[in-house]
């Protein structure tokens, strides 16, 4: 008399539809709950090009080339001003790699480290914070109109050897690639260093 | 709107060479407007792209959700943060999805975060505005002028961040799209203005506003489908109904009758949903307390009340007489019309004497010899007139009920007798038509939400404690528990927690575009 189980079944039907058409908005399309963007991944895509566009003096952008077994991409922010992503790892524990592209950076306190540049122009400085119980490091490479801070910061006990996974993970995307491909593309110019002036 | 919103986002989509298209023709318009840059406007536009700020908009919903909350009305408010939610959910997904750049070819002048595609600030605040409009503004005149200044207030701010070349001309517009049509559409579907208007006048939001049209239309179906001239339409005893708009009608005299007034009680559908979540939330916390299935549409809702009306004044249980259902707007609104108690007041306020007392304990008996539960004893449903004992509000009537709950009819009863007069009294009388068993079987019985909240609000303020008081007049019983698990309470207690969890995945995935 009240109830009639059609009109259940129903509403049932169509609230499961609503929420299959909402679920990708639960975390399954690749973004992060604190992100901002895709992740960066050295390809000279859209993604790229907007984080050109919050550094525009710097020749050089951080980039995933590809995810070592282990970690995966938490997160990123891109602003005016600031190129931030960050990883997570299964053993080295949540955002234990941070990498951060600015205009400039603080090195007071780095010395000038032995790693392999992997570009030309780029000067790598490093800054141990914590070796035990903790490993926890700062890192920079500098270069023309930009710098990259890296943050390193594991879980207790955590092996210090899992900076080496993430090195042969990150690299550079250079800016002229990206200009290159803005021009021939859409004929238009990607502003900022080593491009011709923008008006406005 | 939405199918140009559909196919736009389609085509740039899954046909890349639009996309390039759409950025060509974008980035030409931006640089046609960097020709307008002057140091002044600059400064001027980098005021104005202020009210896409996350703190503008921030300031301006806090205001919205503070002045909704102080004038209580909560149906608006959830709307107003729904389609908040939604946009801004749609809004961070779709420029995930599309994930295009800033302006190119231009310098930016001010500052920005993420993709372009759609312009979050203007999205922002598009739903923010129309909400504020739908959910504040009085329809008429003031939401028309208020109409024009969001509108002109969305294009300043899509011009100036074009200006800025902070976004394109499509992503601003895209935004003011998004914000403003689901904003619109919220509001016209869960909070439509004749249902729910925006005045400052004070009363229940479910109580529907019997001027006007709706007035006009109450009076043509009581004379087209009862038979009756209206004269005058009332509101009355609003502060004791949520559940219905109810009415006092002036009915004209006719050859057979002098002038008089008739009760009505005008239903929508927003009161079949307000039963329905009540419904669903007794479920989940106490089980299958009794009936609790909800009804699915108002049709249905008061046909069910005209049943138990009409079906009590057969048993000559002393409640108004039955006159008939208008429908005034097929399948959206109807009206149960019945007696109007004249003269009569409700028992809280009346003198109680011997004759009320056994009127009150002998409706019970009748229900329980006519196999009804009335469910909702308590003093607003019970009237005094002439010394005579009346009920009213049949809507929670149940017929062949269990045990339980007649049981729980004769507890309330007799409470809410004892509280204009005393325990004893009332037990002593109780002994006429009960045995002690039934009345220690109706005290284990009524425990908690067996009440209704008036009634425990009344026996509260009272202070004595006539439940314990009853308790120790009639024999021991060991206290029946109200909890109850059913496979429909459990499924509905999953549904809800699953419910919950996927809103919080939704708002926490999704922090980002909130924060």
């Amino acid at each position: 008399m009240i109830n009639h189980p059609g009109h259940v079944l129903k509403r049932r039907v169509v609230a499961i539809a609503v929420g299959m058409a909402l679920l990708p908005a639960c975390g399954s399309s690749g973004s992060s709950w604190a992100s901002d963007t895709r992740l960066i991944d050295c390809r000279a895509s859209d993604t790229e090009l907007v984080a050109f566009q919050a550094v525009p003096s710097a020749i050089y952008m951080p980039c995933v080339t590809a995810i070592p077994l282990g970690w995966s991409f938490a997160g990123s922010q891109i602003k005016n001003g600031l190129v931030q992503f960050w990883l997570d790892s299964d053993r080295a524990g949540f955002r234990a790699a941070e990498v951060t592209l600015t205009a400039t950076c603080d090195i007071r306190g780095a010395v000038e480290g032995s790693g392999p540049a992997s570009q030309p122009g780029i000067v790598r400085y490093e800054e141990p914070l914590s070796l035990s119980p903790r490993f926890s490091l700062l890192r920079f490479d500098v270069f023309a109109g930009g710098c990259v801070t890296y943050r390193f910061s594991f879980e207790e006990g955590a092996s210090s050897l899992l900076v080496f996974e993430l090195d042969q993970s990150l690299g550079f995307l250079p800016r002229s690639l990206a200009i290159r491909k803005v021009r021939d593309l859409l004929g238009l110019t990607l502003c900022g260093a080593e491009a011709p002036p923008c008006p406005g | 709107m939405i199918a140009y919103i559909v196919v736009v986002f389609s085509f740039v989509l899954f046909f890349s060479p639009a996309g390039e298209l759409f950025e060509r023709f974008d980035d030409r318009r931006l640089l046609w407007i960097s020709q307008l840059r002057t140091h002044w406007l600059t400064n001027i536009m980098l005021v104005v792209n202020g009210a896409g700020s996350a703190y503008t908009i921030r300031g301006l919903r806090w205001i919205a959700i503070l002045v909704l909350i102080v004038f209580r009305r909560w149906r608006h408010l959830f709307v107003f943060l729904g389609s908040i939610i939604v946009v801004t959910l749609i809004t961070y997904q779709l420029s995930i999805v599309l994930a295009r750049a800033r302006p190119l070819g231009i310098t930016i002048l001010a500052g920005w975060q993420g993709y372009s595609m759609p312009s979050l600030p203007v999205a922002s605040l598009s739903v923010t505005l129309v909400g504020i409009a739908y959910a504040l503004v009085p329809q008429g005149r003031f939401r028309a002028v208020a109409k024009w200044i969001i509108g002109v207030a969305i294009a300043l701010l899509w011009f100036a961040r074009m200006y800025l070349a902070v976004d394109h001309p499509t992503d601003a517009g895209f935004g003011a799209i998004i914000g403003v049509a689901i904003a619109l559409v919220a509001f016209r579907w869960f909070a439509p203005n004749e249902i729910f208007p925006v005045t400052y006048k004070g009363g229940k939001a479910a109580h529907l506003d019997v001027s006007g049209a709706r007035g006009e239309a109450i009076g043509k179906g009581v004379l087209d489908q009862l038979g009756l001239t209206v004269l005058e339409i009332k509101p009355v005893g609003l502060e004791g109904s949520g559940g219905s708009t109810p009415l006092r009608l002036k009915i004209a005299a006719s050859n057979d009758e002098p002038e008089r007034y008739l009760f009505a009680k005008l239903y929508a559908k927003n009161h079949v949903r307000a039963d329905r979540w009540y419904k669903i939330g007794r479920s989940i916390m106490y089980g299958a307390l009794e009936d609790e299935y909800p009804f699915q549409s108002v049709r249905r809702f008061v046909e069910y009340e005209d049943y138990t009306l009409r079906l009590m004044w057969d048993y000559g249980i002393p409640t108004p007489r039955p006159y008939g259902i208008v429908e005034i707007t097929p399948e959206r609104e109807y009206m149960i019309v019945m007696e109007f108690f004249t003269r009569a007041i409700e028992i809280g306020d009346s003198e109680i004497n011997d004759g009320v007392i056994e009127d009150g304990l002998r409706i019970v008996h009748q229900l329980w010899d006519a196999g009804l539960a009335h469910r909702d004893i308590k003093p607003a449903n019970l009237m005094v007139r002439d010394g005579k004992l009346l009920v009213i509000d049949v809507f929670f009537v149940q017929v062949r009920p269990s045990p339980w709950r007649q049981a729980v009819d004769l507890a309330n009863m007799m409470l809410v007798l004892a509280v204009r007069t005393d325990a004893p009294r009332v037990y002593e009388h109780a002994l006429r038509f009960f045995t002690e068993d039934e009345i220690g079987e109706a005290f284990a019985a009524a425990r908690g939400v067996a009440s209704p909240s008036q009634l425990r609000a009344v026996l509260k303020k009272d202070g004595r404690d006539l439940l314990t008081e009853f308790r120790a007049m009639a024999p021991a019983r060991r206290p029946v528990t109200v909890q109850r698990w059913s496979v429909r309470r459990l499924v509905l207690t999953t549904e809800a927690l699953l419910g919950g969890l996927f809103f919080l995945l939704l708002i926490v995935n999704n922090w980002n575009a909130f924060a």
